[in-house]
């Protein structure tokens, strides 16, 4: 039988998932392990008994969470067992699943919002059919996060095969799409930065999606040479919405469908609340939710677009904007260089200044000043950071995107 | 202490294409004469911080380097 998903040199199949799900008479509401199997098998015992479950961070201490009650965490209740004759009858329940489903936003900043979904929410956009079969997905988004779960959806209605290579170094991830055949891959752009520089093309990866920050060309380049038969799209999901469109190269298109869902002011795209999760922590503007997200129209009457920024990313330097994905963009377009996070630092004279971390390609030997000179030839004087230090490793956070603080 | 400011001001004067200077007294100007605008002097207290702990504009403006030294004697 079809294997379920390859984790920490473990194998699962789907039969072995199929018999925990219906001999097992328990769930765990609050369920917090680092085991991505117990984890997963947990979530969908959750979805077709019909009860309500709360993705927690393996990661999570008490103190992220001050609004839940950690005597909850990883209690059992009894929910009985099931009756799944074979996975085709359990992948049904689990697609009419009335389960709430409560996510917390992974935010750079602030308190994590708690967001409630269904399962006809998250699994808006999951394709399903012939064509969607055999397809071995690297598991590589922290699982309790939105895109984590398009991920699991995707591949477990389709009864596919996932490889967790979440938080895994270069060589380990490079192994696993050699050893176990990976045909998709779905993850941030920094995750396919860190498997920078090109040194061997992987010619079974047919589908490359990055998510959950802006990209630049020079990383898709990289990602062409490395995936030579990878279609490369882009996906644009949120913890509030789930997953919305997708796209080819830098644009996203609004389906035809929820085009009147969508606004844009002052830069910032509005989505319709009835596009949306539940949530308290929801502030709407009539109808309409800020999502902090800056585009610019490519044609709007198609509903294309390219991603600008975040609102609340923009660093304010005396006066002038800074967006740090513009900056980033020219730091990694300067040969030898292989990711870059810029932030902000306060300052006494203008607020904040602009500064940077740059981590190198192996070998490479650029100092701070020529990548300084570089940008002082490309950008505003008030862009380029200040202060570049040259790093072994960028500071990230557990979704896996670069941390700006 | 004299020496890691000059080397912080040649830093910052390298990286503008300006020569590098040799010396500074305690009268030198930060803006007339080592030309230094105000993002140049956000940088200058953001390096003077790394190694000192010393926000050296906390307080108020700064225009000599003497009273770039007299804050960090304090």
């Amino acid at each position: 039988m079809a294997v379920f998903l390859h984790s920490a040199e473990k194998t699962y199949s789907y039969e072995e998932l199929m018999r925990y799900i219906n001999t097992s008479s328990t769930y765990c509401p609050y369920f917090l392990s680092k085991d991505l199997y117990t984890y997963f098998a947990n979530l969908i015992k959750a979805l077709v008994t019909n009860q309500p479950v709360v993705l927690i961070d393996a990661d999570s201490s008490p103190a992220d969470m001050p609004y839940l009650d950690f005597a909850l965490v990883n209690k059992p209740q009894e929910v009985g067992e099931c009756s799944f004759k074979d996975m085709g009858e359990l992948i049904e329940a689990l697609c009419q699943s009335t389960s709430e489903i409560t996510i917390f936003t992974s935010g750079t900043t602030g308190q994590p919002k708690r967001v409630v979904h269904s399962v006809a929410t998250l699994a808006r956009n999951v394709r399903r059919g012939e064509h969607y079969k055999e397809h071995v997905w690297a598991y590589a988004y922290n699982p309790t996060h939105m895109a984590g779960t398009q991920v699991f959806f995707q591949a477990l209605m389709n009864q596919n095969t996932m490889v967790n290579v979440f938080g895994e170094p270069r060589e380990v991830i490079y192994q696993q799409i050699e050893r176990y055949g990976i045909t998709h891959i779905s993850a941030t752009p920094t995750f396919y930065r860190m498997l920078m520089p090109f040194e061997k093309a992987y010619p079974s990866v047919k589908r490359v999606t990055l998510g959950g920050e802006k990209s630049d060309k020079q990383l898709y380049e990289h990602i062409c040479k490395i995936f030579p038969n990878a279609k490369v799209n882009n996906v644009y999901a949120s913890t509030e919405a789930g997953s919305l469109f997708a796209a080819k190269d830098d644009c996203f298109q609004i389906p035809a469908n929820i085009r009147d869902k969508f606004r844009v002011e002052n830069d910032e795209l509005l989505i319709h609340k009835s596009l949306l999760g539940q949530s308290d922590s929801f502030a709407f503007d009539g109808e309409y939710y800020h999502s902090g997200d800056l585009i610019e129209w490519v044609n709007e009457t198609e509903g294309l677009f390219r991603f600008k920024s975040r609102k609340n990313e923009l660093i304010n330097v005396g006066g002038y904007k800074v967006n740090p994905g513009e900056v980033e963009d020219a730091i990694n377009a300067i040969e030898g260089v292989q990711q870059s996070l810029v932030y902000v630092r306060a300052n006494s004279i203008l607020g904040n200044i602009v500064v940077a971390e740059v981590k190198l390609v192996k070998g490479a030997a650029l100092t701070d000043l020529e990548i300084r000179k570089v940008l002082a030839s490309q950008l505003q004087d008030f862009k380029v950071p200040r202060k570049i230090q040259i790093v072994n490793e960028l500071s990230m956070t557990r979704t896996g995107k670069l941390k700006r603080s | 202490m004299k020496e890691k400011v000059l080397e912080v001001i040649n830093m910052i004067r390298v990286a503008k294409n300006l020569p590098l200077v040799e010396s500074v007294t305690d009268n030198t100007r930060l803006r007339e004469d080592l030309d230094l605008t105000s993002f140049d002097m956000a940088e200058l207290t953001v390096r003077i911080e790394d190694e000192y702990g010393i926000d050296i504009f906390e307080t108020g403006l700064v225009n000599t380097i003497g009273e770039i030294y007299a804050k960090l004697q304090k």
